[in-house]
């Protein structure tokens, strides 16, 4: 098990190291959205000294400002709604997709054209998509969250099937078949056996679909448009017109919004790690 | 082995569960995919009435010589972005994976580039490239850095080569984490013994298991950097003289913004043609390797 | 089994059953107190705050019309996206710029020729307005309401303390250039990274230069580009070595700042700019003269567009509910509560008090001496901006103006077999599209 080797080496220092130096290419630009988040407009200059230096007062206006201008809590809302949404419906449909086809698709033309046939949908620009889609959402009464939801499901579907049904190339089909031995059915199997042990591909997949949902702009904007709800990402677009942007309300609500969705992915970190696979399987 | 009757229903088991999938995928992919074909068409702008062209715009497609710039972009981008990625993010994931200090704190601050929205990373590293990295280029005299990378038509295609492997090494590193997790520690352990260590356990013990989990990421790669959209339109907006136009930027500036709406469905179907035939033999190959192996 | 199915069946519910929950509700053009609704959708976010202050004082004033405005963002993706599920507002506020032509063009615009507001609308741009149109259409479709207007900004301290002249003709604009280089002040910033701003300075000497309809002539086929721009393209270029090095490696942003921290002196760019400029500089003091691309002063116009115009569109069912709120945003002092918020022209006849970055370009607009933004007329997708950028980092005037004959007919050419078209049904009507 995971602790008794890690008696075997102890910490790898070299590695430490040269991990928290290459922390440095995220800190610095994540430094300059910091500091411009706080400064004021009349702050802002061209000169690199100028740029690095610290805003002259340590205020949180620009974050209660941004969360003002963009009806935080509303769009939070909507955004979460959403996301949650998107995610669940995704773990549970996208994993028996996974399943079905990836344990069938290397003997059986049927599932092997259905992976084709769904992941070659990742290519499909959007833009394609996008005015048949305003309409079709709309005459099915959906051109609102729900659609959106519903969209997710299927945009991501490609990505996850992909994900799911190369995970379940490394668990080996001896699992499942201990367990109809005992009479069980493949439903039964399935929830009770390999949807556990595919712990870190779920989050994995979570992750993964919730940072896309999260930060997409363009399905809400146009399939929810004229519904009067925002989404953060749409809430943010107030701070861009055609000849003006507010950089340091923008940098506020940027940040605000991204403490979320870091808090899940550190969740579901976790859950990438703590996986079954190992020892237990093979 | 299992007996005809559990045989069966498992056959029906899996049938239940992908048609009600595979009718999903139609209504919300192909067809609206096939009505973007019907679009191909005409000269729809998008919205209003529309006319019947023929095969008009898939003759124009192949004389437009912005379209075939966007193309070589694009794939030229697409492929050495695919490359340093990959090899960033598996020695980052081995890195990650291995036994070090504070490792939920550098795996979430490795993450959030991947969070950051295109706004601010189209200023900040906007910034980085107008004045910072002209500035180092000049005080330590290095030629090509003492003028901003995205101003020229030549490096442009580089600087957001750098951005959007900055952006996607995360999401890359993730999956082959979770890749390792697959990975026995038996296996480590009977390979300690053996005496393999560094690149030959890597590549004998370790590489050999994350296979799925490096088809995937190719896949992914693909997908993100032939589709590459985002940070074009926050670093360059397809500029400097239209050099760094992708197909996607292409066809949604033109289609959505512009009146080009049918043209650029004929875009949309060429390039989606395009990637599935690339794509399919990829994975046919790589599913060799992994049956190989 | 029971399980699988209650969950598959669970899962189709979740997603296609929710339809039938969220089936759209039908808009009758009626609120529930017998109301007449007219909702209208504006496209500058920006006067959000203007507009929510009009919607409110309408709404307080009239009993027997509901008036909702919207200020969306990206709103011209909202509208196309609204045209698509047929689901119009009735009055749309949008820019005099293609999307006005293509839609008026698409049939999507009622005629308002019978609305008695337009009366007071300034000539000048009732012809910028019936100049958009492509083929040259019966009666009036749109309500000029504000402008904006594009030329030289300058930075009015650093005239006065040098003494710097305004120049009215090309020779003293090029001389006053080498006056202020010569002091070791730099004259330009340009913000060329972004390419619609190469557009700026082309619109602004293109009116001077070639004619109003160059592009309707060209459409008829009775000149071509490289005969009008050739000059307007010479000239541009040399604006170059009075701008800061590499020129395209900075952004509108970035020459906003610059231009507002005092780096230059003047900075070729419409009015629109100024809120940017005053929010990093809110002391500024700014002024701003027309273009002087052309040695014979007289021949110096303003460049002025519409920014803001309203059409009622075809769905509209009250037509005179719609005439009465444009009426309500026509009052002089409702065009003020929009152009104290805004620093806009505004497009009607009277005596309004006009931003004080306009003194300098206020005679023209008084006179109408205004002509419309060229690109206005260009196809968004033929990316002339990007065009111009190309023309400028490498300077080769003659490629560049075969190009944009040759892409010009590329781009247009549905429009051109249209125009052609109504030209051999209507052979006297040439000139009459263009009163100009």
């Amino acid at each position: 098990m995971k602790k008794k080797s890690q008696g075997v080496g102890g910490t790898n220092w070299p590695v430490t190291i040269l991990l928290i130096l290459g922390c440095l290419t995220v800190f610095f630009p994540l430094y300059m959205a910091v500091i411009i988040a706080f400064k004021q407009p009349s702050e802002m200059t061209n000169d690199i000294a100028g740029a690095l230096s610290f805003p002259s007062t340590w205020s949180f206006s620009n974050f209660a400002e941004a969360m003002r201008v963009t009806d935080f809590w509303n769009s939070l809302g909507n955004s979460l709604l959403i996301t949650v949404a998107a995610v669940i419906l995704s773990l549970i449909i996208h994993s028996l997709a996974g399943y079905a086809i990836g344990r069938n698709m290397g003997n059986s033309r049927f599932y092997k054209f259905s992976y084709l046939y769904i992941v070659s949908g990742m290519f499909v620009p959007f833009a394609i998509l996008m005015m048949p889609l305003v309409k079709q959402t709309s005459q099915m009464g959906i051109g609102n969250w729900v659609g959106v939801i519903i969209l997710y499901v299927v945009f991501y579907m490609p990505m996850n099937l992909l994900l799911y049904s190369g995970y379940l190339k490394n668990i080996p089909l001896a699992l499942e078949e201990a367990a109809k031995v005992d009479g069980a059915s493949t439903w039964r199997t399935y929830w009770s056996i390999i949807f556990p042990v595919m712990k870190p591909m779920h989050a994995t997949v979570a992750v993964l679909t919730a940072l896309g949902t999260w930060n997409d702009v363009m399905t809400p904007l146009v399939i929810m448009s004229g519904t009067g709800k925002n989404t953060l990402p749409l809430a943010q677009l107030n701070f861009q017109t055609q000849f003006g942007t507010n950089y340091n309300l923008a940098f506020a609500s940027y940040l605000l919004a991204l403490i979320p969705i870091l808090i899940f992915y550190l969740v579901c970190q976790k859950q990438i790690l703590n996986g079954v696979v190992n020892g237990a399987v093979k | 082995m299992m007996d005809k009757a559990k045989g069966n229903e498992r056959k029906r088991t899996f049938m239940l569960i992908t048609i009600p999938i595979l009718i999903l995928f139609f209504l919300f992919n192909t067809l609206p995919l096939l009505k973007g074909f019907y679009y191909s068409f005409t000269n729809f702008k998008g919205y209003g009435s529309y006319d019947f062209v023929g095969l008009r715009n898939f003759i124009d497609l192949f004389q437009d010589a912005r379209v075939g710039r966007s193309y070589i972009f694009t794939f030229k981008f697409a492929l050495v972005s695919t490359v340093i990625v990959n090899v960033i993010s598996l020695i980052l994931a081995l890195g990650l994976n291995s036994k070090i200090r504070a490792k939920s704190a550098l795996r979430g601050i490795y993450f959030i580039p991947n969070i950051l929205g295109g706004l601010v990373v189209g200023y900040i590293f906007s910034f980085i490239f107008t004045y910072i990295l002209p500035t180092v280029g000049q005080k330590l005299g290095i030629g090509f850095l003492s003028s901003s990378m995205l101003a020229s038509t030549k490096a442009a295609w580089f600087a957001i080569v750098i951005v959007a492997s900055w952006q996607s090494i995360a999401m890359n590193t993730i999956i082959y984490i979770s890749g390792l997790q697959t990975v026995p520690e038996d296996v480590y352990e009977a390979g300690s013994i053996d005496g393999a260590t560094g690149w030959t356990k890597f590549k004998s013990l370790t590489f050999p298991l994350i296979i799925p989990f490096f088809t995937i990421n190719m896949v992914l790669c693909m997908k993100n950097f032939l589709m590459v959209f985002d940070q074009i339109m926050a670093l360059t907006k397809g500029g400097p003289a239209q050099s760094t136009e992708s197909i996607s930027y292409l066809i949604y500036r033109n289609g959505m913004d512009g009146g080009q709406f049918g043209f650029q469905s004929a875009n949309a179907v060429l390039f989606f043609v395009v990637i599935v035939v690339i794509s399919v033999a990829q994975l046919s190959f790589m599913n060799k390797k992994e049956e190989q192996l | 089994m029971r399980g699988k199915l209650a969950v598959a069946a669970g899962c189709g519910a979740l997603l296609l059953g929710t339809s039938l929950l969220f089936s759209g509700c039908g808009d009758s053009g009626k609120t529930s107190d017998g109301k007449t609704r007219i909702e209208m959708v504006q496209y500058k976010p920006e006067a959000v705050k203007a507009f929510e202050a009009l919607e409110q004082k309408f709404n307080e004033t009239h009993d027997d019309i509901e008036l909702t405005i919207e200020s969306p963002n990206e709103a011209m993706t909202i509208l196309k996206t609204r045209f698509i599920k047929e689901d119009q507002p009735d009055i749309i506020g949008i820019g005099g710029d293609i999307n006005y032509s293509n839609f008026l063009d698409s049939d999507m615009l009622q005629d308002i020729s019978d609305f008695d507001g337009l009366a007071d609308i300034k000539q000048a741009y009732l012809d910028i307005a019936k100049n958009l149109e492509f083929i040259p259409e019966e009666g009036t479709y749109a309500v000029p309401y504000v402008a904006n207007a594009a030329g030289v900004l300058y930075n009015r301290e650093m005239f006065e303390e040098n003494g710097w002249e305004i120049p009215t003709t090309w020779t003293e604009f090029i001389e006053l250039l080498d006056t202020i280089q010569a002091s070791g002040q730099r004259p330009l910033y340009f913000g060329f990274k972004d390419t619609w701003t190469c557009l700026a300075p082309w619109n602004a000497m293109a009116v001077d230069l070639a004619p109003p309809d160059v592009c309707q002539q060209v459409n008829r086929g009775e000149t071509t580009f490289t005969e009008q721009y050739r000059e307007v393209a010479e000239k541009i270029l040399q604006l170059l070595p009075y701008a800061q090095e590499d020129p395209y490696a900075y952004s509108y942003n970035d020459a906003c700042t610059a231009f507002a921290r005092g780096e230059s002196a003047m900075y070729c760019i419409g009015s629109y700019a100024v809120p940017q400029i005053l929010s990093v500089n809110p002391e500024m003091d700014i002024d701003s003269f027309v273009f002087p691309a052309s040695d014979n002063a007289e021949d110096n116009v303003l460049n002025s567009g519409i920014d803001l115009l309203f059409s009622v569109m075809e769905d509209c069912e009250n037509k005179e509910a719609a005439y009465e709120v444009l009426r309500f945003l026509l009052e002089d002092e409702n065009i003020q509560i929009y152009l104290d918020d805004q620093n806009a022209v505004p497009c009607k006849e009277g005596d309004f008090t006009l931003p004080s970055m306009l003194d300098g370009v206020k005679s023209y607009v008084e006179e109408g001496k205004m002509l419309d933004y060229h690109d206005h007329y260009y196809p968004t997708e033929m990316a002339v901006d990007a065009m111009i950028q190309t023309f400028l980092m490498d300077g080769d005037v003659d490629a560049y103006l075969e190009k944009f004959d040759t892409d010009w007919v590329r781009y247009n050419r549905d429009l051109i077999r249209k125009v052609q078209e109504y030209q051999e049904e209507n052979p006297g009507a040439a000139e009459g599209g263009n009163e100009s």
